[in-house]
C-alpha cells in the first residue's frame, strides 16, 4: 500500500496539467476511419463526446433528450455531438439498427475494443466530455434526467 | 518497487526535459478507481465474513504524452487481499502493466502491454474488466502499419498478462485489412475483407504428443454494407490441440481441431432496423497456456467469445444468463458438449411522433429473441471423440425472447415496460442439473421533479418453474440533483422451496459525482451467482457488507 500512495502523492504533483484528446482513429458507422486530431477540429467549435452503450438505459436517456433538443440548441451555440459506442463485439451489431431505429441525427463512432474509453480512464458510462480546440474543456460523469439542459447552460459558458 | 521507481524515473525525465520547450505541450493523465468492501457476518443469510474482512481493489493508470509519444504504466493494489473471488493472483500491490508507445498518421508502434483485437476477437482480444478482474493484456510488441487509406496491417508478439505476471507461453499474431470500397472507388457500397494468424506456442509436458507445442490459428472476414443493408462473415479455424475437458487435466488422447462461424445481416431506415446474427463454434477454447482452459477466473483467456444474446438491465432478469458454450466435454449421456449453435434476432421500432401509437412523443419498441444449442453430431463414449454435424442443433440449452417499450408522456413522465420469457437448461450450461423456465415482468417510470431532481421506481417479478422458483424486486431511486442520488432496493426470493433460504437482498446506497469524479457508498446483501459484462461472467458468492468505490480522472 505504501508503494501505492506513493505513486498517488507523484500524481498529485501533476495534477494540473491539461488534458489533450487522444490521436486515435476509429471507425464510424459507415465503416470510414475518422481521425479524432483531424475530424474534430473546427476552431472553437464545442465538440460533445458521449460514451454510451447498447445496453446502457441512461445513455441512451439521455442521447434521446440530446436528440430532441439537439436543434433549438444549436441556433444559439456552435458545437456537435458525437456518440461514441462503447459495445464490445457482442453488442455491437446491434448499434446500427438501434441508432436509426431511434432515429439519432449525430455522428456515430465505434469504440470496439475500448481504445479511446481507456485513453480516458473511463470507469462508468454515461460518460460525457466536451472538447474545444482538441482539449478537455469539460467532463460529466453519469448522468440523471435534466443535466443534458445544465449541459447546454455550460455550453454558452465554455 | 523496484519497477515503480524505475517508471517514476522515465517519468520524470521526461517531465523535465519536456518542460523545457514551452512550445511543445506535455500531456499528463490518468485515472484512480477504488472498490473497497467491508464484508460482514450476517446469521441469516447464512454467511460470515473472511478472515480480512476489509478488502480493496485500486488501480492507477499513469500517462505521459509528449507529441507522438505516450509512456504510461497501471498499478494494481489488491490489500489486505482482492475483494472475494477474484483471481487470487491479484495480489497486494505492483506495476501491473506499462507501455511506451509511439504513433503517427502511418506507423503506431508499442512496446510493453497493450490490447488488440483481430476481427470480433474470437481468435484473439486483450481487453481489461475490472468488475470482472480480467486483464489479459499482451506484454512484447505490437505495430500497426497503415501506408495507405484502404490497407491496414498489424503484428503482435507477446506473453500474456496473468496476475502480475506473465503466462509461460509465447503468442504471435498478425492481422491484415483491404478496404475494397476505397480500392474500387465505390461510392455507396463499403466492402473490407481481412484475415488473421494467430499462434499460441506453450511447451507440451506430456511425452510423445499427438500435437505440436505451437498452436496455429487463422481466420478470414468479409464486410459489406450498402444504403439501409449491411451484412458480415467471420470464420475462424484453430488446429488440432489438446482438449480441455477439465482443468488442469491436459491429456494425449483426445486431440482435436476448432473452428468458428459468425454471420450478421441486417437492415435499418430512419425509425426502423433489424437485425439478424448466427454462430456456430466447436472447440474454440483458446487459453494461453493449456492447462487454464476452464479456471473460474477467466485467467489467460486469449479470446473473447461473448454469449450472443441481450444483455439485460433489471436485476431479476440477470439471475439466469447464458453463458457461451465454446468448450468440450463429454461427461456421460446426457452432457455430451461440443460447442455451441445458434443465433438471435433485433427488432426495433419507433412509432413516430403524432400517430396513434406514438402520442406528443413517440413510441419505442424492442423486440429480441435468440435460442442456443449444443452441436448437434455422433458421440463417442467412452473412447472420447466426436464428428459433429455442420449445421447439427443438438440439445436447447437456452431460449430467451423479449420485449421492451419505451414510453415518454410528458415533459416530466417517462416509462418503461418489460417482459422477458427465459428457458435455461442448467444441466447443460452450469454442468449442474434441472432446467429452469422463467417469466420476467419489469416495469419503470421516472419522474422529474425539477431542473435535476427527478425520482425512479422499478417493480420486477420472475416466476420460476424450478431452482429458487420466484422472486420480486423493487428499487425507488432519489436524484437530488446533478450531484447526489441515494437509492433502495430489494429482491425478495419469497417463492423458495425451503423457507430458510427465502432471503432478502437489499440494498441502501448514495453517490456523489461532480466532473470526473464519482463516488459511491453501499450497505447491502450480495446475492451469490454470476456477474456478467460484455456475456463474459465471473462468480460471486453471497456476502453482506459496506463497500465504497471511488473513480476519478486527472
Amino acid at each position: 500500500m505504501k508503494k501505492f500512495s506513493l505513486l498517488l502523492l507523484f500524481v498529485g504533483l501533476h495534477a494540473f496539467a491539461q488534458k489533450e484528446l487522444p490521436n486515435l482513429q476509429l471507425p464510424n458507422l459507415d465503416g470510414k476511419t475518422v481521425s479524432l486530431k483531424s475530424d474534430f477540429s473546427e476552431k472553437d467549435k464545442l465538440y460533445i463526446f458521449s460514451f454510451w452503450a447498447t445496453w446502457c438505459t441512461p445513455c441512451i436517456q439521455e442521447l434521446d433528450e440530446m436528440n430532441d433538443l439537439k436543434e433549438a440548441w444549436q441556433k444559439e451555440v456552435n458545437f456537435e455531438i458525437v456518440a461514441v459506442s462503447t459495445d464490445d463485439s457482442r453488442t455491437q451489431k446491434r448499434v446500427k439498427p438501434l441508432v436509426n431505429g431511434k432515429g439519432w441525427e449525430f455522428s456515430i463512432i465505434l469504440d470496439t475494443n475500448q481504445d479511446f474509453k481507456r485513453y480516458l480512464s473511463i470507469v462508468n458510462i454515461p460518460y460525457t466530455i466536451v472538447v474545444k480546440n482538441q482539449q478537455i474543456v469539460h467532463i460529466q460523469n453519469g448522468y440523471v434526467p435534466g443535466n443534458e439542459k445544465e449541459l447546454l447552460e455550460k455550453l454558452k459558458t465554455l | 518497487m523496484k519497477k515503480i521507481l524505475l517508471c517514476l524515473g522515465i517519468f520524470c525525465s521526461v517531465s523535465i526535459v519536456a518542460q523545457e520547450k514551452e512550445n511543445d505541450k506535455l500531456n499528463f493523465f490518468g485515472g484512480l478507481e477504488s472498490n473497497s468492501q467491508w464484508y460482514l457476518n450476517d446469521k441469516d443469510l447464512g454467511v460470515q465474513h473472511p478472515v480480512n474482512p476489509i478488502r480493496s481493489n485500486n488501480y492507477l493508470f499513469a500517462n505521459l504524452r509528449y507529441k507522438g509519444w505516450t509512456a504510461g504504466l497501471q498499478a494494481e493494489s489488491y490489500e489486505e487481499e482482492a475483494l472475494l473471488n477474484y483471481n487470487p493472483r491479484y495480489d497486494k500491490t505492483d506495476v501491473a502493466t506499462y507501455f511506451i508507445r509511439y504513433k503517427n498518421e502511418i506507423v503506431d508502434l508499442t512496446a510493453g502491454y497493450f490490447y488488440e483485437q483481430f476481427g470480433s476477437g474470437l481468435l484473439m482480444r486483450q481487453w481489461e474488466d475490472r468488475q470482472l478482474g480480467i486483464n489479459n493484456a499482451l506484454r512484447g510488441g505490437r505495430l500497426i502499419f497503415t501506408p495507405v487509406k484502404w490497407f491496414k496491417m498489424k503484428g503482435v508478439y507477446g506473453r500474456q498478462r496473468t496476475g502480475f505476471d506473465v503466462a509461460n507461453s509465447d503468442i504471435y499474431g498478425a492481422d491484415v485489412e483491404f478496404g475494397l470500397s476505397d480500392i474500387f472507388k465505390m461510392q455507396t457500397t463499403e466492402l473490407s475483407v481481412g484475415g488473421s494468424y494467430v499462434a499460441r506456442d506453450e511447451k507440451i509436458l506430456v511425452p510423445n504428443p499427438y500435437y505440436s507445442n505451437r498452436t496455429d490459428a487463422y481466420a478470414g472476414r468479409i464486410n459489406f454494407a450498402h444504403s439501409g443493408y449491411y451484412a458480415s462473415a467471420e470464420y475462424n479455424y484453430k488446429m488440432p490441440d489438446a482438449v480441455i475437458e477439465k482443468k488442469e487435466e491436459v491429456k494425449n488422447t483426445f486431440v482435436k481441431p476448432g473452428n468458428a462461424l459468425l454471420v450478421n445481416m441486417g437492415y435499418s431506415k430512419k425509425g426502423f432496423g433489424i437485425d439478424a446474427t448466427f454462430r456456430r463454434m466447436e472447440n474454440m477454447s483458446f487459453y494461453s497456456e493449456r492447462a487454464a482452459n476452464k479456471n473460474q477466473f477467466n485467467d489467460r483467456i486469449m479470446n473473447f467469445l461473448p454469449s450472443l444474446t441481450k444483455q439485460q438491465h433489471y436485476n431479476l432478469a440477470n439471475i439466469y444468463v447464458y453463458q457461451a458454450q465454446p468448450g468440450v466435454n463429454l461427461a456421460d449421456n446426457t452432457v455430451l458438449k461440443a460447442g455451441e449453435i445458434g443465433g438471435q434476432i433485433d427488432f426495433f421500432y419507433n412509432f413516430k411522433k403524432g400517430s396513434v401509437l406514438g402520442g406528443k412523443y413517440g413510441t419505442k419498441l424492442a423486440l429480441n429473441y435468440s435460442d442456443w444449442h449444443a452441436l448437434g453430431g455422433d458421440f463417442y463414449l467412452p473412447k472420447k471423440d466426436y464428428n459433429t454435424d455442420y449445421f447439427g442443433f443438438g440439445k436447447r440449452m437456452f431460449t430467451e425472447y423479449n420485449i421492451e417499450i419505451n414510453k415518454k408522456w410528458s415533459d416530466k413522465w417517462q416509462s418503461a415496460f418489460s417482459y422477458i420469457n427465459q428457458n435455461y437448461n442448467s444441466k447443460l450450461i452450469e454442468e449442474t442439473f434441472g432446467e429452469v423456465k422463467t417469466n420476467v415482468l419489469a416495469a419503470e417510470a421516472t419522474y422529474k421533479l425539477k431542473a435535476t431532481r427527478s425520482i425512479r421506481l422499478v417493480g420486477e417479478h420472475l416466476w420460476a418453474d424450478a431452482d429458487k422458483k420466484n422472486w420480486a424486486s423493487a428499487t425507488a431511486e432519489f436524484n437530488i440533483n446533478s450531484m447526489f442520488s441515494v437509492y433502495t432496493s430489494d429482491m425478495y426470493n419469497y417463492g423458495n422451496d425451503d423457507p430458510d433460504l427465502r432471503n432478502h437482498y437489499y440494498n441502501v446506497g448514495g453517490a456523489f459525482r461532480k466532473n470526473s469524479t464519482r463516488i459511491a457508498v453501499n450497505y447491502g446483501r450480495q446475492r451469490g451467482g454470476l456477474v456478467c459484462v460484455g456475456g463474459v461472467c465471473r462468480f460471486v458468492p453471497e456476502s453482506s457488507g459496506i463497500s465504497l468505490s471511488l473513480n476519478t480522472t486527472f
